[in-house]
């Protein structure tokens, strides 16, 4: 019989896959402070069919099979020890630029930011901006973990400009969404929201928990000729929050940011919230809607401040220029992690929820001094309708009780915030447990997809905490 | 499943960095140069790719090392001498890591450890190695100045000293002349010594400090005997070794100041003080940026000042040009032992001059001018090779130029 080595050796080459520890021990956590577990085997497919047969090899060998894309997120990617690692990394290539019908179909490993630059080179752009990993991070990983774009407001959230996908299900099956799906046309892709159910939507977000996105075909949009900024402070945070909200209700901003906690943008301590205010339209427009957005802040008692850190931001998309430091400026030259937590809320709750966060950190403050802890961010990106909060606290990376700490707390603030009104965009192994518990009836039902898919449990396990909860925990050997 | 997973760890170089590892913060932004498309930064994670070659992988081991979850062994070696030293990966890095300092506490502990590479240890070692003949050609060190007809330089106390380097001495020998041949016509009053030794850039790459050290001490000392203080250089690989490396490696500063000689020219050009003969016909060139040049020592624009000063010679950029410009692959001792490595990202820069239209590739490093030149005739390219001090004596109008 054969080895599982030499099976997947049989499907990508020797040269593409690995049993090598040296290699092994690369492919284990994502940028965030949860540890992960070392896989058995590195596999790297560079086609459909390849990654069809791993998993059908998976399947017979009953070996759990973790999917890698860059492993940019900061909550976990629960890897497992004695998986095979699927790293599509090299499936990278933009496949067509249909301007026709304005989409662009990448392959899952594709670059988000370097699919943007071949797009601006033609005067065109991705629906969405990349999110905050978008110089490295992968465009089949924003999909499966729905990740938001900076900015977020009027162009939606990266699942919304998703027409189809291919998908390799857990047993091999290569299916494709959408307009994608009539088998008989050949698989075009042009419209999402055909050919019955919405399935586009059901791995959105999925995680790799239901299937392999081999596949995307992703909205495009010509670039807007003009880009307008402004930058405002606030005396108090609930009037930048009512100026947010009634900027939303006009539609006047393109991209909308708040700051509401963490270090103030250097020169502006005096206030105690901000607003970014970015506006791209035809030139006419851009100013009409950013004089809209400036009338709405000043009538909320918004003080204008140099919009430069706003360009800058908008620009560079680094997070720091926000507060007008450069990149380095949160982390320093320390060994600091960062475990996030963040979600989406009604724009009204954003006071509530900036409240309970302030308070928290002054009944924690002797705790917080102790393992020095430091607010990195209480920041908003408000969307079309809605806001999306991230919470940012740096721990000391070198120091077991404040990291210890640190992942408590993110459970705490995750758990707390979840039962009051938040509901995170994207959801890894780290939270899983603490979102999905809650969702009721909704989360039976996504048990029941995943157990329908994926009967044995084989695909990115424990990620979304969809199986029985004995198996759902990740063993960890390497933190 | 495979055995030996984790082994004590001992004290080493790389510990004395622990709290350097522990920044990087996994971001990968070293892995790519997204900013100007899909292309991968570093040639040993696109010719061997795992994440392991890649920078951050290669932080990934000096965690688990400095952690004690694995040990030094061959494969981990093999990872990390395969490295170009282009330095791709702490351009953009999001925490302005010095990378390559991590990846030179992990040759010296692999060093100490015996751990070299065969290839390298024999380069180095070996018979006729850099060891005994004091240059990487196994060539007889008292053919060092075989180049040089006229003799009447050579020890002779001056202010401005020209550092020939391995490559040029041996090599590429037409590099040499072209340089000496500039000095003299612009009038500088230069020396050259009989007994220079390598740079000691190879010991560096090997992880071998100590005997880079002895090796910078007996050129330096001879220099400081004459009086110099300017060294010129037309390889980046020795005049970063010397003005970036030496200071730390000797623990003082030098008595002299280390310069690249387009840097010379590009200045007098600047002035006015230098012109140049038009080319007939004219020609399209791209110039690639050598990483040492570019990446380590922050020079890219003298070369591009001194093209535009050369009448009939128009520019094309390739599009990773700059700190963006992708290694030729030969960097680092990769052509030792891992020219897979090496072959194909030689093969995919050359593609990407060539897809500029341009006539000639220019390049300012007599290690991307060999790799360049290797993989022109191996590809039966259309696009000629050149090193930029060539044009420039070619071209240089001066009493006494070539005509």
């Amino acid at each position: 019989m054969t080895t599982l080595l030499e099976s997947l050796t049989a499907v990508c080459g020797a040269e593409r896959v690995s049993d090598k520890l040296v290699d092994r021990i690369c492919y284990t956590r994502d940028c965030g402070p949860s540890p992960g577990g070392i896989p058995d085997y590195i596999v790297r497919p560079t086609s459909t069919e390849e990654v069809a047969r791993v998993l059908k090899i998976a399947r017979e060998r009953q070996t759990p099979v973790f999917i890698w894309g860059r492993s940019t997120t900061f909550i976990g990617n629960g890897i497992r020890q004695g998986c095979i690692l699927l790293a599509l990394d090299m499936m990278n290539k933009i496949e067509k630029i249909d301007l026709d019908n304005k989409v662009v179909v990448v392959q899952p490993g594709a670059v988000w930011h370097a699919v943007d630059v071949e797009l601006n080179k033609l005067g065109w752009e991705l629906a969405v901006p990349g999110p905050g990993g978008m110089f490295s991070c992968t465009v089949g990983g924003s999909v499966a973990y729905n990740a938001v774009p900076h900015g977020l407001a009027g162009y939606g959230m990266t699942g919304d400009n998703v027409v189809g996908l291919e998908v390799v299900l857990p047993d091999g099956a290569v299916i494709h969404t959408g307009s994608g799906s009539n088998f008989a046309a050949g698989n075009q892709h042009f419209e999402r929201y055909s050919n019955g159910p919405d399935l586009t939507g059901l791995f959105i977000g999925s995680c790799g928990t239901l299937g392999v996105i081999t596949k995307v075909i992703f909205r495009i949009r010509r670039m807007p000729p003009a880009e307008a900024f402004a930058f405002y402070g606030f005396d108090t945070y609930p009037q930048a929050v009512d100026a947010a909200h009634a900027i939303q209700r006009q539609d006047a901003a393109t991209h909308l940011v708040g700051l509401f906690g963490g270090p103030k943008p250097a020169g502006y301590e005096q206030y105690d919230g901000f607003l970014h205010v970015i506006v791209r339209d035809a030139h006419a427009a851009a100013q009409e809607r950013l004089r809209v957005a400036q009338a709405v802040c000043e009538s909320f008692g918004g003080h204008p401040l140099d919009s430069t850190a706003t360009r800058r931001y908008w620009t560079e998309h680094m997070y720091s220029w926000l507060r007008n430091m450069p990149p380095d400026f949160y982390y320093g030259n320390r060994p600091f992690m960062c475990p996030e937590v963040a979600g989406f809320l009604p724009t009204e709750a954003v006071k509530d929820a900036i409240a309970y966060l302030r308070n928290d950190a002054i009944e924690h403050a002797e705790e917080f001094k102790r393992y020095d802890i430091r607010i990195k961010c209480y920041d908003v990106y408000f969307s079309r309708n809605a806001a999306f909060l991230w919470i940012d606290t740096l721990y000391p990376e070198l120091d077991p009780e404040a990291w210890k700490y640190g992942l408590a707390l993110r459970s705490r603030y995750t758990d707390e915030l979840c039962r009051r009104y938040m509901s995170p965009g994207g959801i890894l192994q780290a939270i899983a447990p603490e979102v999905m518990t809650k969702l009721g009836p909704t989360f039976e039902l996504l048990k029941l997809l995943k157990r329908s898919l994926d009967p044995h449990y084989l695909l990115n396990p424990g990620v979304l905490y969809l199986q029985p909860e004995a198996e759902a925990t990740p063993e960890v050997s390497h933190a | 499943m495979p055995d030996n997973e984790s082994k004590p760890a001992q004290a080493r170089h790389i510990d004395a960095l622990r709290d350097i590892v522990y920044q990087c913060n996994r971001c990968a932004q070293c892995l790519d140069f997204s900013t100007i498309g899909q292309a991968v930064k570093c040639p040993a994670y696109r010719g061997r790719p795992f994440e392991s070659y890649a920078s951050r992988g290669k932080f990934t081991l000096a965690r688990a090392l400095v952690d004690g979850v694995l040990d030094y062994d061959a494969d981990l070696a093999e990872r990390i001498y395969s490295c170009t030293e282009c330095r791709g990966c702490a351009q953009n890095c999001f925490k302005y890591l010095d990378t390559t300092a991590i990846f030179t506490a992990m040759k010296e502990d692999l060093a100490e450890r015996d751990l070299i590479p065969a290839p390298y240890a024999e380069a180095l070692e070996g018979e006729a190695g850099l060891d005994e003949t004091h240059n990487v050609y196994r060539a007889p060190h008292a053919e060092r100045l075989a180049w040089l007809a006229d003799r009447r330089r050579v020890d002779r106390p001056a202010e401005t000293a020209f550092f020939v380097g391995c490559s040029s001495a041996y090599a590429r020998q037409n590099m040499a002349i072209d340089t000496a041949n500039t000095l003299e016509r612009l009038g500088v009053d230069w020396t050259i010594l009989s007994d220079e030794w390598c740079c000691g850039h190879p010991y560096l790459a090997a992880g071998e400090t100590e005997k880079a050290r002895q090796s910078l001490e007996h050129t330096i000392a001879q220099y400081e005997k004459l009086g110099v203080k300017r060294v010129v250089f037309n390889c980046p690989g020795c005049l970063k070794t010397f003005k970036h490396d030496a200071p730390k490696v000797l623990g003082r500063r030098l008595s002299f100041e280390p310069v690249h000689i387009l840097e010379e020219i590009a200045y007098l050009a600047e002035k006015g003080e230098l012109t140049f003969k038009p080319v007939a016909p004219k020609i399209t060139v791209t110039y690639h940026d050598s990483c040492t040049l570019g990446r380590w020592l922050g020079i890219y624009e003298a070369p591009r000042q001194v093209l535009r000063h050369i009448p009939g010679v128009a520019l094309r950029e390739m599009p990773r040009n700059r700190g963006n410009a992708y290694c030729c692959g030969a960097g680092g001792l990769i052509r030792y032992a891992y020219t897979d490595i090496s072959d194909r990202a030689g093969v995919e820069r050359l593609r990407e001059a060539e897809d500029t239209g341009a006539d000639v590739l220019l390049t300012s490093c007599p290690a991307c001018l060999m790799q360049f030149q290797q993989t022109r005739n191996k590809l039966r390219s259309h696009i000629r090779v050149m090193d930029i001090t060539e044009l420039i004596w070619r071209q240089v109008d001066l009493p006494g130029g070539p005509e």
